[in-house]
């Protein structure tokens, strides 16, 4: 209180004052000491961090030229590389992606894409993408549900896709599109010398297009419905997607295929939203024609961070796939989610088998660090019958 | 992260403190301190002398939250408010200027509040600066007056929430008496915007570019719209003056010879938190708050603003308000590791409120909502100081708002569904009254003193408010007081008196000039009551007589 207080001791007596003088005492001497507003080191550091953006002209890089740290397929090691990426080129019209990628186990990979997102007020989009793979220690297992961990092998994986897409937006939430393009892929011995190659263990027969890899084409469609709140990190709605693909054989007519996807995730909130149950489903079925069959390298995979959390990545291989995933989310506060999850699936060959029996399961618990509206870091820990896995990703899960 | 130089930091705040206390304490001629000076109580603080132009110094939003979250800045010892005058009641100054508390506003003042115009001019708008990075988008226009506001959007799904929290809470803080810029509710189609020859946008990297019509439509496509392809916005008048940048809610700034009280130690950003727990203000930090220098009557100062109203009752901005916002830190660690502990099987109660739903005024809610456990994002300092004695200060300006006032006030933000304004003005209403209930229950209530007719007349006002009953009398004590020596001598037995007004005692009455008499009231309460609590009066006998000239209330 502004009060004059009571004696001080060994003070000098001071001539008695008014309230107003005393304050204009006390801004007198603060006057003549007066200093310019200075920052403590940290303070520092976090201001020219924000101010200069330093984090946003990292990720964006020195002339749209921006390094890139991960993204390559789990198993492949540490991953860097760099991307090109423009916006709104010729006018606006149009963006313009590509970038390159390289793993310490000589992975690589390549992209171009083209998109022009903003046609009738953006409501059409069209992409041209070209994706270039070189993955030399992909693991097979052999195909089928009952596959053998002992079995383990790895090949080389190469393939190059042009891809292109238009679509059109109907709602916000609400997206229909056709997509063409070519697929050219081969195979190879893989180079992880701790296990043995593929085409020493599996045959053609039991590894389809293990000898000859052929030219595709490729044909489809998609629709998507999406009313999540927060796609980068879901409390509420539901993402339901459903594709068409045909990969036609433009060399043998030998491995022609159709593809039918589907996913279903749901998201339910409770204790206002600070408690979501995630749900996922997931299937994919391959059919072909009599005489023909799908490659082994190009059909569907199970285990690994994103479904079968409790194996490895590609841990089953089959033509047709089915998936489903729980997870109990809490809320820890605001920058960290924790997940308790339980995952069960199986690949199949036969359509008969599309069935609830036979499921290979897991359970984990995950931890999910956010930022305002996205998980940004991952870090899962699964366990099933063929032990624990721990991965650590960039983005969340579904 | 270090907050080791943040004790430099509290080194230099407390070091400041004791100046200030050093100064409070100067002797006046015989060596003896006075308790009251001549001019006592000041309703005044000219902190308005002409100082040098200070140094613009924005701060780092990071660092205020780490610091804030994480450490303890400015001074945290319990001490009375340092800028209240004798009475209790806080001077007019560059931070605040005591308004509905102190003369009961007109309505139409009220509504009115800080606007000088009515926004906005017709005519199109040109767009000097678009904001197209970050949760917020927006723009800079210029109207054809040559005004300019900074024009700020509902989010999509959320028409009129964020813009109708916005003017509500500049009209409400206002009222109260903090400076705020001038928040219009407007309308307009994209065919107004027009392009200022030299327009710029900031992209994400922090660069400015020359903007063109695609950014615009990309701010637009982010927000909300009408429906009928209109826009409904807040047009913010920018502050008249130079950006100096934020204040603390700690410490004094170092270049600003009038700002002399620790902010932590300034009534009204202490009892603020009492106002924010009313409104849900829970982004009341440094980062919504901003300091301009003026020039007035040729003298040039720093006068202190709040700014930035998005996130207050039931609107977080971009979204609508988190059921954290006002009920947890964002950081509390005893919480969090009770949450991770327990795979959330355990957690705080607010999880389980219910929310009607009102898109256009999204969260709030007021059964649930407990003044005193109120906060905000981060322990403010100020906040984190308010005593009761500043709460009981902010609850009796809370509680002067009338129902009919508060909705008046409401109205201004034009939210077109009634049942969502009903409900948020019922919000309003009884967080109010939970406010009132709590703080003016705190310390003893009575207040409005004055002398009249039959003594000394005074309102209790927890009685007048409904929160207590009258007691069955209130026991007075009369002294003599020594100024000087701050030393109080009875002059009479304590008596009970049933009620409002009080008798002067004679020898009170008929004292000196010059001379200072003190009074002990407090309630009688029944039998096992908890003791109750008292107000010391002090009075002056003036030529005109007896003049009260301090008030402290026990805690």
């Amino acid at each position: 209180m502004m009060t004059a207080g009571a004696q001080t001791a060994g003070q000098e007596p001071a001539p008695a004052t008014t309230r107003a003088a005393l304050l204009e005492s006390l801004r007198e001497k603060k006057a003549q000491a007066i200093s310019p507003p200075r920052r403590t080191g940290a303070e520092r550091g976090l201001y020219e961090f924000r101010e200069r953006r330093l984090l946003e002209r990292f990720l964006a890089g020195w002339h749209g030229i921006h390094p890139k740290i991960g993204g390559l397929v789990t198993g492949s090691g540490f991953a860097a590389g760099a991307e090109f990426r423009r916006e709104r080129l010729g006018g606006g019209l149009f963006d313009l992606r590509a970038s390159t990628k390289f793993s310490l186990k000589r992975y690589q990979k390549q992209e171009l894409q083209i998109g022009f997102p903003r046609l009738l007020k953006e409501r059409v989009f069209v992409d041209f993408t070209f994706t270039r793979r070189n993955y030399p220690q992909e693991d097979f297992f052999g195909l089928g549900p009952r596959s053998r961990r002992e079995d383990r092998t790895n090949f080389r994986l190469e393939d190059a896709t042009f891809l292109g897409t238009v679509g059109a937006r109907w709602r916000r939430w609400f997206t229909t599109g056709l997509h063409g393009g070519v697929v050219y892929a081969n195979t190879g011995p893989g180079t992880d010398g701790l296990f043995p190659s593929t085409e020493r263990v599996f045959s053609p027969v039991s590894a389809p297009g293990l000898e000859q890899q052929p030219d595709f084409y490729r044909l489809g469609g998609f629709a998507r419905l999406d009313y999540r709140d927060e796609p980068g990190n879901p409390r509420s709605g539901g993402h339901y997607a459903a594709e068409w693909n045909y990969f036609g054989d433009r060399t043998w007519s030998l491995y022609s295929f159709r593809r039918y996807q589907t996913e279903f995730q749901q998201y339910i909130p409770f204790f206002n939203r600070r408690r979501v149950i995630a749900f996922r489903a997931r299937a994919s079925l391959t059919d072909t024609s009599p005489g023909q069959n799908a490659p082994f390298y190009m059909q569907e995979t199970l285990g690994g961070s994103e479904d079968l959390r409790g194996f490895r990545e590609f841990r089953f291989r089959d033509k047709n796939l089915m998936v489903y995933n729980l997870e109990y989310r809490w809320e820890v506060f605001s920058g960290l989610d924790m997940a308790l999850f339980g995952d069960a699936g199986k690949v199949f060959s036969r359509r008969s088998d599309f069935s609830l029996s036979g499921l290979e399961g897991s359970y984990g618990l995950g931890f999910r660090f956010n930022q305002a509206k996205a998980v940004f870091l991952r870090v899962d820990l699964g366990r099933s019958r063929e032990g624990m896995r721990f991965f650590f990703k960039f983005g969340h899960v579904f | 992260m270090c907050f080791k130089k943040q004790g430099v930091r509290s080194q230099k705040s407390r070091s400041w403190l004791g100046s200030v206390l050093l100064a409070m304490a100067m002797a006046p001629a015989g060596g003896v301190a006075q308790k009251f000076l001549p001019d006592d109580p000041i309703p005044l603080d000219r902190d308005d002398r002409n100082i040098p132009a200070p140094r613009r110094h924005k701060l780092s939003d990071y660092y205020d939250f780490l610091q804030n979250s994480f450490g303890s800045p400015g001074d945290r010892r319990p001490r009375t408010a340092m800028n209240v005058n004798t009475l209790g009641e806080t001077p007019d100054s560059a931070w605040f200027t005591n308004r509905h508390g102190r003369r009961r506003l007109p309505i139409d003042e009220l509504v009115r509040g800080p606007d000088r115009g009515s926004g906005p001019a017709d005519g199109p708008w040109k767009i000097v600066k678009g904001k197209n990075e970050g949760v917020t988008p927006g723009f800079r226009i210029e109207d054809s007056r040559g005004d300019r506001y900074a024009i700020k959007f509902d989010p999509r799904g959320n028409l009129e929430m964020a813009t109708s929290a916005d003017v509500i809470g500049t009209k409400f803080l206002h009222a109260i008496g903090y400076n705020v810029p001038e928040n219009y509710i407007v309308y307009f189609w994209p065919g107004r915007l027009e392009l200022a020859d030299d327009a710029t946008i900031t992209d994400t990297l922090g660069r400015e570019r020359r903007m063109d019509r695609i950014d615009i439509q990309q701010v637009l496509n982010r927000v909300a719209s009408v429906g009928d392809g209109s826009y409904r916005a807040v047009a913010s008048k920018i502050l008249p003056g130079e950006d100096l940048g934020p204040f603390r809610y700690y410490g004094t700034r170092p270049d600003d010879p009038n700002d002399v009280f620790p902010h932590e130690h300034r009534r009204e950003l202490r009892g603020l938190r009492a106002f924010s727990a009313w409104l849900n203000h829970d982004d009341s930090r440094s980062i919504n708050t901003l300091d301009m220098l003026v020039t007035e009557g040729g003298r040039q100062f720093v006068r202190h603003h709040l700014i930035d109203f998005g996130s207050i009752l039931g609107s977080g901005s971009v979204s609508e308000q988190k059921p954290r916002a006002g009920n947890e830190y964002v950081w509390e660690a005893g919480i969090a590791f009770t949450r991770l502990a327990t795979f959330g099987l355990w957690d705080r109660s607010w999880i389980l409120m219910n929310y009607p739903r009102h898109p256009s005024i999204g969260k709030i809610e007021a059964e649930r909502f407990r003044p005193e456990l109120w906060k905000p994002e981060y322990p403010n300092p100020a906040f984190v100081n308010c005593l009761p004695e500043d709460a009981y200060w902010a609850a009796k300006i809370v509680m002067a708002f009338s129902d009919e006032e508060i909705r008046a006030v409401v109205n201004t933000s034009r939210i077109s569904d009634p049942r969502a304004e009903d409900y948020l003005i019922e919000c309003i209403r009884q967080r109010r009254d939970k406010a009132g209930r709590y703080w003016l229950t705190q310390v003893i209530s009575a207040d409005n003193f004055r002398i009249g007719a039959g003594g000394l007349h005074f309102e209790d006002l927890a009685v007048r408010y409904g929160f207590l009953k009258a007691p069955p009398g209130y026991v007075v004590t009369w002294y003599r007081y020594d100024n000087a020596r701050d030393r109080k001598v009875l002059l009479d037995r304590p008596r009970e008196y049933a009620a409002s007004p009080i008798p002067i005692l004679a020898e009170a009455g008929q004292g000196r000039p010059g001379e200072y008499f003190s009074l002990r009231l407090q309630r009688r309460v029944e039998e096992n009551a908890k003791i109750p609590k008292a107000a010391h009066l002090y009075f002056r006998r003036g030529a005109g007589g007896l003049e009260l000239v301090g008030i402290e209330r026990d805690e």
